[in-house]
């Protein structure tokens, strides 16, 4: 067996300090007089040997220079009494030679090893590696609310010009049935369907219990009881079934359909396709579209019977028994209202997938962009799904369907 | 801490089988590495070396048989004592591996956050040396992504570098490097070897590269499941009488040798 051990065996967290043996400074700062000072590097000088001690050098370093004219300061840096240096020993070397030479002191290095020399002559010049640091220029509002309002054209843009893209190939993927991908069809629709099937009965389940109690509360006071079912059973067929499995499948299926085609695009997999002359939309996004567009009525009406029966349980403890519920239901429910509720449901299969694969095409580079690719998918289904609900509603209250 | 098994040796491998699961990729390999040495995996492409390489640094287990670093047993150790170990190499992947959310300034300092006490201008300054012994001084403020890949590399290898290990592991170090930059980092590495002691385990397939800074190869084939050939490649190219490593010295094609 095979496994990555470092995922379970370095559990345990070792402190830094338990890395670093107790032993004698390995540099030691000694003033000689007003001009002149040593540094005595000695014994094993490493990366952790040198916690704690470069900075206390340093900083005697620069008292030391500040005291009158540094320019006739004479530093003598004793490397003789080393038995390791390695690649922070270096570097402590080059701080401590820059800051002499900086302000024009003199810097000698006596005792070195003849070994170390090559190596440190990689480093020249050395005031390469002490840059000036960068100013960021400060954005104005102004150019903030620019940029924010650039962004926000560009994303319209990308939205307006994916959807006609996606129409397109929807279209010639109907007229070319034999081309469409239907094993990633088929992958899709079991992902967002069938594996949704107990969170979406979960959920629904408990809408229905507690939308029916809640209305309950408030008919008792009236004796209104008995009405409860129908106006629950009409709410559940025609919003609240396809708002929430529409909801749930943007939080499973967009999601997973970004940070799908997130990964293929940071892995430049997508532009593998598009070198190839397929087009990545009717390859990676219609075979997902039509998936939403398949699972979206069936979860719908899946999650109406549960939802619908959650709430004639919840109606036996009112003491209305199931067959009134169903008359009243019946009476109150037709089959348009269904409809309705499930043309709605598939308009947000389309619009949920769609937004997901778009927000995978529009990933930038690297691990964080996939996450970033996922969260928007989300956001944007989410909020698609409320300006069709908004959109159905107003033609529903003028078409009376 | 106890030494599982004293040794002179940088790297000792004894009876590893690598493989995964049931698909057993090289059988019973032994080898040492020197301190100091620059030791050169080589074989066929698929083969297993970047598997090879997973075990003797411990990110997998072996099948079977022992790697001991420094000393110390890799494949048994655990917790406190794996760490050390682990902080006493560097590992240069095949792609890089850099963390994208991170300047290449923090990629090399992030090592040096958890186990040294430095303060950060000292870090910086000791990964800007890092950076500049693999030329990528100007770019440490670039994110991971928006270098070229070859960067990338040297990048890791920088990062590889932060605590100044004893042992450095390299996947392919000079694959895709142009060949300014390949002899650049060969002379670098060359450098790091002799004059600080630093002991190199690398897998490559350049031989140019190869026959610059090897000390000792070790060449491995599919069929054979192990090792076919170690030694001085030089001599390997000169001399061997195995059609396999004569070949891939060579540079002979499949179809010439059939």
């Amino acid at each position: 067996m095979y496994c990555p051990r470092s995922l379970y065996s370095l559990g345990m967290v070792i402190s830094k300090s338990t890395l670093i043996a107790k032993t004698p400074p390995v540099a030691v700062w000694s003033p000689i007089d007003a001009t002149n000072a040593k540094i005595l590097l000695s014994g094993k000088v490493d990366v952790y040997t040198l916690g704690g001690i470069w900075t206390e050098v340093q900083e005697a370093q620069n008292a030391w220079l500040a005291q009158g004219n540094a320019s006739n300061k004479t530093l003598i840096f004793d490397a003789s009494q080393v038995s390791s240096l390695d690649g922070a020993g270096m570097a402590f070397l080059i701080d401590i030679q820059e800051s002499q030479q900086k302000v024009g002191g003199t810097f000698t290095l006596v005792g070195l090893d003849a070994r170390y020399q090559p190596l440190l002559k990689e480093f020249n010049p050395i005031t390469n590696l002490f840059p000036v640091p960068a100013v960021k220029p400060q954005r104005s509002f102004i150019v903030s609310a620019g940029m924010a309002t650039q962004n926000l054209l560009d994303d319209t843009k990308g939205l307006v010009t994916f959807a006609g893209h996606l129409s397109a190939d929807l279209v010639w993927s109907l007229m070319h049935p034999r081309q469409v991908r239907w094993g990633d069809f088929v992958n899709a629709a079991v992902q967002a369907g069938i594996a949704a099937l107990p969170i979406v009965g979960l959920v629904s389940f408990l809408i229905g219990v507690i939308l029916s109690f809640q209305a309950a509360i408030g008919m008792q006071q009236f004796g209104a009881t008995s009405f409860v079912g129908p106006i629950a059973a009409l709410g559940i067929v025609r919003e609240m079934g396809p708002l929430i499995t529409a909801i749930l499948l943007a939080g499973r299926s967009s999601a997973a359909f970004a940070a799908e085609i997130g990964t293929m695009t940071v892995n430049s997999e997508v532009d593998a396709l598009v070198t190839g002359g397929l087009s990545p939309i009717r390859f990676l996004v219609v075979p997902r579209v039509l998936a939403g567009i398949l699972v979206m009525p069936i979860l719908t009406l899946y999650a109406d019977i549960v939802s619908i029966l959650a709430s004639m349980l919840t109606m036996l403890a009112y003491g209305i028994p199931f067959i009134n519920f169903y008359n009243g239901m019946l009476a109150a429910v037709g089959i348009e209202d269904v409809a309705s509720g499930l043309i709605k449901a598939t308009l947000f299969g389309v619009v949920v997938s769609a937004v997901g694969c778009l927000r995978g095409m529009q990933t930038g580079t690297g691990a964080a962009a996939v996450g970033i690719s996922a969260t928007k998918a989300v956001v944007s289904s989410i909020v698609m799904i409320v300006l069709v609900d908004g959109i159905f509603a107003v033609i529903s209250y003028r078409t009376g369907f | 801490m106890a030494i599982d098994h004293p040794s002179s040796y940088a790297i000792d491998v004894q009876n590893l089988t690598v493989g995964y699961g049931s698909n057993v990729l090289m059988k019973d390999l032994n080898f040492t590495v020197n301190n100091g040495e620059i030791f050169v995996i080589l074989g066929g492409s698929g083969c297993g070396k970047s598997s090879l390489l997973k075990n003797l640094f411990g990110l997998y287990e072996p099948l079977s048989g022992d790697v001991f670093i420094e000393g110390l047993n890799i494949t048994t150790a655990y917790g406190v004592e794996r760490q050390k170990i682990m902080t006493s190499f560097g590992v240069m992947y095949q792609q890089g591996a850099l963390f994208g959310s991170m300047n290449l300034l923090d990629n090399v300092t992030l090592f040096m956050q958890e186990y040294t006490q430095l303060s950060q201008s000292e870090m910086n300054l000791l990964a800007r040396c890092k950076l500049d012994l693999v030329g990528l001084l100007p770019y440490e403020s670039y994110m991971p992504s928006e270098i070229s890949g070859g960067m990338q590399k040297r990048a890791a290898i920088a990062r590889a570098m932060a605590l100044d290990p004893k042992i450095l592991f390299l996947d392919e170090p000079s694959a895709g490097l142009d060949p300014i930059t390949s002899a650049d980092l060969d002379s670098t590495i060359i450098d790091l070897s002799k004059n600080l002691g630093i002991t190199f385990v690398i897998v490559s397939h350049e031989l140019a590269s190869i026959y610059a800074i090897a000390d000792k190869v070790i060449m491995l084939d599919k069929g054979a499941k192990g090792i076919i050939a170690e030694g001085d490649p030089k001599v390997l190219r000169d001399t061997s009488s195995d059609p396999r490593v004569h070949q891939f010295f060579n540079r002979i094609m499949s179809k010439d040798v059939a």
